[in-house]
């Protein structure tokens, strides 16, 4: 999260040497960067039990036997689970929940960067833990952790009941459901997964089982009427409660909103859909055939497909454009409504569109270099390390975070003066 | 006709499971599975077979059993799918505990008698398609149910939390420095060379091998990393219930880990 006062005007600047950083330390983990390019950190260990974290080359007062899970948060502080005394808890820059636990997982964070919760154990049982305090209720189990766009709500897949080993019966009675806001929902199901929130943080949906081939879509614990011998990941609407998840019929797989299929064609498979974000369109990636992976738009698939795979569609801002990571023989590039950039990388990351929709920049690597691809065009400039570009408001420039000599550097680039 | 003589067995997922059983429920899984699920090749391959017997001495049940025919890999068709079609699908639950018994415990589905058989018939994909009738019916043994049902929740087959299988790692990072100085066992290092995708023993009774494994990547100075989130799991026993549907659910979530890692290989173990 960039803020309003960024200075988009200073060119390069050099943040810290991390070639230094791995003299000073026997072990210097992988590094994070914020969002805005001005912090680099690193969980780095200066004995065996004696970690901390080290941030733009300074390191944390306190170190922990053991830390786990760094990031930051989009308002670039430092996130991560600490062990101390045998306990575990959350650190953001070095400053501690006050519960330990006897362990912190899944840290998930709002956009805004003000709501932070995490899966946490305790007294042999799961619970949630939202800005530092836990829920009053717990589950023998609790995985995965989805927070609504607000920050104020988080889910977690939750096991209502805990088992005997090889238990097959008790299973066969339903056992996992959904648990937000210190509740579980009213109903179980025999599997659940894919939690989603809609835009204005009230209701919750999830894929469920409930028969072996009998699968739906719950919302808030309440499923769709129809049901499908499949089906994935719900996701809402931008700006409605209107559902859409992918769903197999006897016809093949296919978009259903609200329980309805809503798209006329059918394909071998259809996953990863997402809306325009003016929720008039949605995207998906589809297999028209086996081996054969491509983008539908609407329903209407483009007609070049991939034999490898095809990642993550994502419409650009003024949702004209869509744009998808494909992979054929083993290389990466991007397709921008269905066709493919003519160079190639042996990986590539999400394609980011400028906020004009204009351009599409994304970091590939080659020969184990990192280099920002720009429309199509590879810049000329290769990093030993890099994070994904951001564009400038205008979209006429980029933050490119990258590690080059050893020195961890945010730099500014004119987009024109790429490739 | 095979004269087939096996020491009784009583396991609760088949013995349970098959006192539930209706006969429109047999008849109704059988018909969907043979005639809307399975592929075309199901019935070339129950056709052209012409009982030589050639894939017999390939199949290491039939051996260890003496050569007792019923133990034959054709044998195992005869006595599962033939009897289905013969019957015209009403079978009672007690040739489903039957075709359980042979098509979970007496076929590991290892495929070697398809390469002995001059059509190139494909009895282990046979024997899956009545592992998928039993799966439906939910006549499966109970160990194995257990581990398919652990796969729909957690995606790994021996029900291990997220938190277990992250904290057993770290601790077993201690251990692996014990032998090699700064060795690491990196969780989500995203664009490394490899995944290394264990079997899920190795997060619970075997953890052992998980430690050696990490020693040989990092002596080889492999570039490597494990998900910390699910996934991580290369076992999906769900294939071997029958249930299509979990596994297919495990096999996206394990390739579309290594595709959020960024990783250009996956590394198992078995
Ligand atoms: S696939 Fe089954 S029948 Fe064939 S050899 Fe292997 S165990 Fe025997
Ligand atoms: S499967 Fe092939 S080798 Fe075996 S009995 Fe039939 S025709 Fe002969």
């Amino acid at each position: 999260m960039l803020t309003d006062d960024w200075d988009w005007d200073i060119q390069d600047r050099v943040i810290t040497d991390i070639d230094e950083w791995k003299r000073r330390y026997p072990i210097v983990q992988e590094c994070s960067v914020s969002d805005d390019g001005e912090r680099i950190a690193a969980i780095v260990e200066t004995a065996p039990q004696k970690a901390t974290v080290c941030i733009n080359g300074n390191p944390w007062e306190t170190e922990y036997e053991k830390i786990w899970s760094l990031k930051f948060s989009p308002d670039s502080r430092a996130v991560c689970s600490v062990l101390r005394n045998y306990e575990w808890t959350l650190a953001v820059d070095n400053v501690l929940w006050t519960e330990p636990y006897d362990f912190v997982w899944n840290i998930t964070i709002s956009p805004d960067g003000k709501n932070m919760a995490a899966t946490v154990k305790k007294e042999n049982a799961h619970t949630v833990a939202q800005n530092g305090r836990t829920w009053g209720i717990s589950f023998p189990e609790a995985r995965d952790l989805a927070m609504s766009p607000d920050g104020k709500r988080v889910a977690t897949r939750v096991k209502t009941k805990r088992l005997a080993s090889l238990d097959i019966f008790g299973f066969a009675e339903n056992i996992l459901t959904v648990a937000a806001d210190e509740k579980a929902w009213d109903r179980n199901f025999l599997s659940i997964w894919g939690i989603a929130f809609s835009f204005d943080s009230s209701r919750v949906a999830a894929g469920v089982r409930l028969d072996k081939t009998v699968f739906t879509i719950a919302v808030d614990g309440n499923t769709w009427d129809a049901t499908f011998a499949g089906i994935w990941e719900p996701l809402f609407h931008p700006r409605t409660h209107d559902v859409a998840a992918p769903v197999k019929t006897p016809r093949g797989w296919t978009l259903a909103m609200n329980g309805k299929t809503v798209w006329e064609r059918c394909f071998t498979q259809v996953w990863h859909q997402r809306y325009s974000t003016d929720g008039e369109k949605i995207t998906a990636v589809i297999a028209p055939g086996f081996g054969k992976w491509t983008v539908a738009v609407d329903g209407s698939p483009w007609t070049r497909t991939f034999s490898d795979a095809v990642l993550y569609p994502a419409f650009s801002p003024d949702h004209q454009r869509v744009a998808a990571l494909v992979k054929e023989k083993n290389r990466w590039t991007v397709a921008v409504d269905g066709t493919p950039w003519p160079v190639d990388f042996d990986m590539i990351w999400e394609a980011v569109f400028s906020p004009d929709s204009s351009h599409i920049a994304v970091k590939a690597e080659r020969n184990g270099l990192y280099m920002i691809v720009l429309d199509g065009k590879p810049d000329t400039h290769a990093y030993e390390a890099l994070w994904n570009p951001i564009f400038s408001p205008d979209g006429e420039k980029l933050l490119i975070r990258c590690i080059e000599n050893g020195k961890y550097c945010r730099k500014v680039v004119k987009v024109n003066d790429i490739a | 006709m095979i004269k087939v003589e096996r020491r009784p067995v009583s396991d609760p997922g088949i013995d349970e499971n098959a006192k539930k059983l209706t006969p429109e429920q047999i008849e109704g899984v059988i018909r969907h599975v043979l005639e809307k699920e399975s592929a075309g090749r199901l019935r070339t391959f129950v056709e052209t077979c012409i009982h030589c017997g050639l894939c017999s001495d390939a199949c290491h049940y039939y051996l260890a059993y003496k050569r007792d025919p019923s133990y034959s890999p054709v044998a195992k068709v005869r006595l599962t799918l033939w009897d289905m079609i013969r019957r015209k699908y009403r079978v009672d639950a007690e040739s489903i505990k039957m075709y359980a018994r042979i098509s979970y415990a007496e076929c590991n589905i290892c495929k070697r008698c398809s390469m002995y058989c001059p059509f190139g018939i494909d009895i282990a994909y046979l024997m899956t398609v009545v592992r998928r009738i039993c799966g439906l019916l939910g006549v499966v043994p109970q160990y194995l149910q257990d581990q398919g049902n652990s796969h729909m929740y957690t995606y790994s087959q021996s029900w291990v939390p997220q938190d277990d299988w992250v904290d057993t790692a770290l601790w077993l990072e201690d251990e692996l420095r014990m032998d090699i100085r700064n060795g690491r066992i990196p969780f989500d290092k995203e664009g490394a060379e490899v995944m290394y995708s264990p079997h899920s023993l190795e997060a619970k009774f075997k953890t052992n091998l998980l430690t050696n494994i990490a020693k040989i990547m990092n002596v080889a100075g492999v570039d490597w990393t494990m998900p910390s989130f699910d996934g991580w799991d290369s076992t999906n026993q769900a294939m071997h219930v029958g249930d299509y549907e979990t596994m297919g659910m495990v096999e996206r979530m394990h390739f579309e880990a290594a595709m959020r890692l960024k990783v250009k290989k996956i590394i198992t173990s078995e």
